[in-house]
C-alpha cells in the first residue's frame, strides 16, 4: 500500500469500518510511513476531540439572530436608491384660500392693534374730561368718536359726573350717619358751605344745559364736584 | 366838710359794693370757662429739613418760623379739651387732632401757635378755624381749611405754595420762586397775592362768578381775558413759576410787594 492509497482510506480505517484485510495493510503502512502515521494521529485527535466537547457548544446558535444579524450585513452593503426629489413649491405659490386666510389674519390682528393702540394713547387725561369740547377736537378725534373708539367730550364729562356723583353719595350717606354726634358750630359751618357748593353746581349745571360747549363751567363744575367730595370725605371723619 | 366827707364814705360803700358784686358776678360767670381752658405745650429738637404736619379739627393754627433748630409746639384747649399725641417720625412731627379723637362726639377748639425753624416743610390742615403761617422759607407750605377760615402766608420763600379754603380769605405775600409752583383756591372770599414787581410767572386765574380778577401792576399784553372775562392767561417775565388761582364766587387781586 502506498502513501496516497492509505490517506484515501484512513478516514474509514479509523471509523473501524473498513475490511480486516485493508485495515492490516493500513497498520503495516503506519508502521513502516512516519508520514502517514502523523496525518493518522492528527485525524485521531480531532476525532477525540469531537466525542469529547459538550454537545450544547457545538449546537449551531439562534437561527433567528443568525439571520437577522445577516440581513443586516446584507442591508448595509446595499446601497439605498437616490431619493426622489419632490419638485419645490415656492412661498408665493399659495392657494388661493391659503393667501385669503392669511390676509384676513393680517387684517384682524392689526386692527385690533390699532384699536387697542387708539385707546391707550388717545383716552383724555381726568383733567381733561370737563375741559374739551367738541369745538377743539381735531378730526381725528372727531373720527374716532363717531366711530366709538374714544369718548366724546359730553360723554367723558358724563361718564366723569357720573363717577362723582356715584362717591358724593357714598360719603354723604356717611356724614349724615355722623353728623348728629357733631356739636351745633360744625353742622353750620358743614351746612354753609354745602349750600355755596350746590349753588356753584346748580349754577354750572344751568350754564352747561344751555351751553354744552362752555369748556370754562365743564372746568368749574368738575372742580367744585370734587369739593363737594373732599369736604364730605373730610367731615365723615369727624 | 361833714357832709363832704359823708358824701364821699358813702359813695366809696357804694362802689366798693358793686365792685364787689362785679368780682363776684365776673367768677360766678367766667372762671368754669377760664379753668376748662387747659395748655398744651412740647417742644422737638430738630435737624435739618424738618417737616411739620399738623392735621387740626377746629381752632386756629399759627406757625411762625424762628432762628433755632426746634420745633415748639402750644396750644390752648377749650372743653371738652381734645387729645393731643404729637409724633417724631423721622425728620417729621405729626399732630392728628382728627385721628387722636375719632369717635367723640364733641371736641372742643385747639388754638395752636407753633414756632418752626425757618427752612421748615410746613403742611397744616384744619378742619374749621383760621390757619396763619409767616416766616417760612422753605421747599413747601401748604395750608387747607376743609370748610370754614382765612388763611395767611406771609413772609413766604418756597418754591411750592398751596393754599385752599371753602369760605373764607385767603393772603399771600411773599416771593415768586423760579420753576416754583403756587397754587390757590378758594369757593368764596377774597384771594389776594401780594409779590414782587420782578417776578415771573405763568398765570390762569379763575374767578367764574364775580369775573373780579385785578391784575394790578401785573397787568401786561400778554395777560388775555378769557370765557368773557372769567379767566386770565397770561405771562408774566419770562414765566418760569406757575401761579394757578380759582375763586369760585369771589374775587382774585394782584398787589404789588
Amino acid at each position: 500500500m502506498n502513501c496516497d492509497e492509505c490517506k484515501n482510506l484512513i478516514g474509514v480505517f479509523m471509523d473501524n469500518e473498513l475490511e480486516e484485510t485493508q485495515a492490516s495493510a493500513i497498520r503495516m503502512h503506519l508502521a513502516a510511513c512516519t508520514e502517514c502515521a502523523g496525518v493518522c494521529e492528527d485525524l485521531a485527535s480531532i476525532l477525540d476531540v469531537c466525542t469529547t466537547e459538550p454537545s450544547s457548544e457545538i449546537l449551531p446558535p439562534n437561527s433567528q439572530a443568525l439571520w437577522c444579524r445577516i440581513n443586516n450585513i446584507i442591508e448595509s452593503e446595499i446601497k439605498p436608491p437616490p431619493p426622489v426629489e419632490q419638485p419645490r413649491r415656492r412661498f408665493w405659490q399659495l392657494s388661493f384660500a391659503q393667501l385669503s386666510a392669511a390676509v384676513l389674519c393680517i387684517a384682524v390682528v392689526s386692527s385690533l392693534l390699532t384699536v387697542v393702540a387708539i385707546r391707550n394713547y388717545t383716552q383724555p387725561k381726568t383733567d381733561d374730561f370737563t375741559t374739551r369740547s367738541a369745538a377743539t377736537q381735531t378730526t381725528f378725534e372727531k373720527v374716532l368718536s363717531k366711530v366709538g373708539l374714544v369718548d366724546t367730550p359730553q360723554q367723558a364729562r358724563d361718564r366723569r359726573l357720573k363717577e362723582q356723583q356715584a362717591a358724593i353719595e357714598y360719603w354723604n350717606e356717611r356724614v349724615q350717619s355722623r353728623r348728629v354726634q357733631w356739636d351745633r358750630a360744625t353742622r353750620d359751618a358743614f351746612d354753609r358751605n354745602m349750600q355755596v357748593i350746590n349753588d356753584s353746581v346748580n349754577d354750572y349745571t344751568m350754564i352747561l344745559q344751555q351751553d354744552p360747549e362752555d369748556e370754562l363751567s365743564g372746568e368749574m363744575l368738575d372742580s367744585v364736584l370734587n369739593d363737594k367730595m373732599n369736604l364730605l370725605r373730610d367731615f365723615a371723619d369727624l | 366838710m361833714i357832709c363832704r366827707s359823708k358824701n364821699r364814705i358813702g359813695l366809696s360803700a357804694s362802689t366798693k359794693t358793686t365792685i364787689l358784686l362785679s368780682v363776684v358776678f365776673f367768677f360766678v360767670c367766667f372762671a368754669p370757662e377760664v379753668s376748662a381752658q387747659k395748655k398744651f405745650s412740647r417742644a422737638f429738637p430738630t435737624g435739618q429739613n424738618v417737616r411739620l404736619r399738623l392735621m387740626n379739627r377746629t381752632g386756629t393754627v399759627t406757625v411762625v418760623g424762628w432762628n433755632r433748630a426746634e420745633i415748639n409746639i402750644s396750644a390752648t384747649l377749650e372743653a371738652p379739651a381734645a387729645v393731643i399725641v404729637p409724633q417724631s417720625l423721622s425728620g417729621e412731627i405729626v399732630i392728628n387732632i382728627v385721628r387722636d379723637n375719632q369717635g367723640r362726639n364733641e371736641v372742643g377748639n385747639v388754638n395752636f401757635t407753633i414756632r418752626v425753624p425757618y427752612d421748615a416743610m410746613v403742611d397744616i390742615e384744619t378742619r374749621i378755624g383760621n390757619l396763619s403761617v409767616s416766616n417760612v422759607r422753605s421747599s413747601l407750605v401748604r395750608a387747607r381749611i376743609s370748610s370754614e377760615g382765612d388763611i395767611e402766608l406771609t413772609n413766604i420763600i418756597s418754591n411750592a405754595v398751596s393754599a385752599e379754603n371753602g369760605l373764607g380769605n385767603i393772603f399771600f405775600d411773599g416771593e415768586i420762586q423760579e420753576n416754583g409752583s403756587y397754587r390757590f383756591s378758594s369757593m368764596r372770599g377774597d384771594i389776594n397775592l401780594r409779590i414782587p414787581f420782578t417776578s415771573s410767572f405763568r398765570l390762569v386765574a379763575t374767578a367764574p362768578s364775580t369775573r373780579n380778577i385785578s391784575l394790578g401792576s401785573f397787568a401786561n399784553t400778554n395777560m388775555n381775558y378769557l370765557g368773557d372775562g372769567r379767566r386770565v392767561v397770561g405771562r408774566f417775565g419770562d414765566g418760569s413759576a406757575t401761579i394757578t388761582v380759582t375763586n369760585q364766587r369771589g374775587s382774585i387781586g394782584f398787589l404789588r410787594r
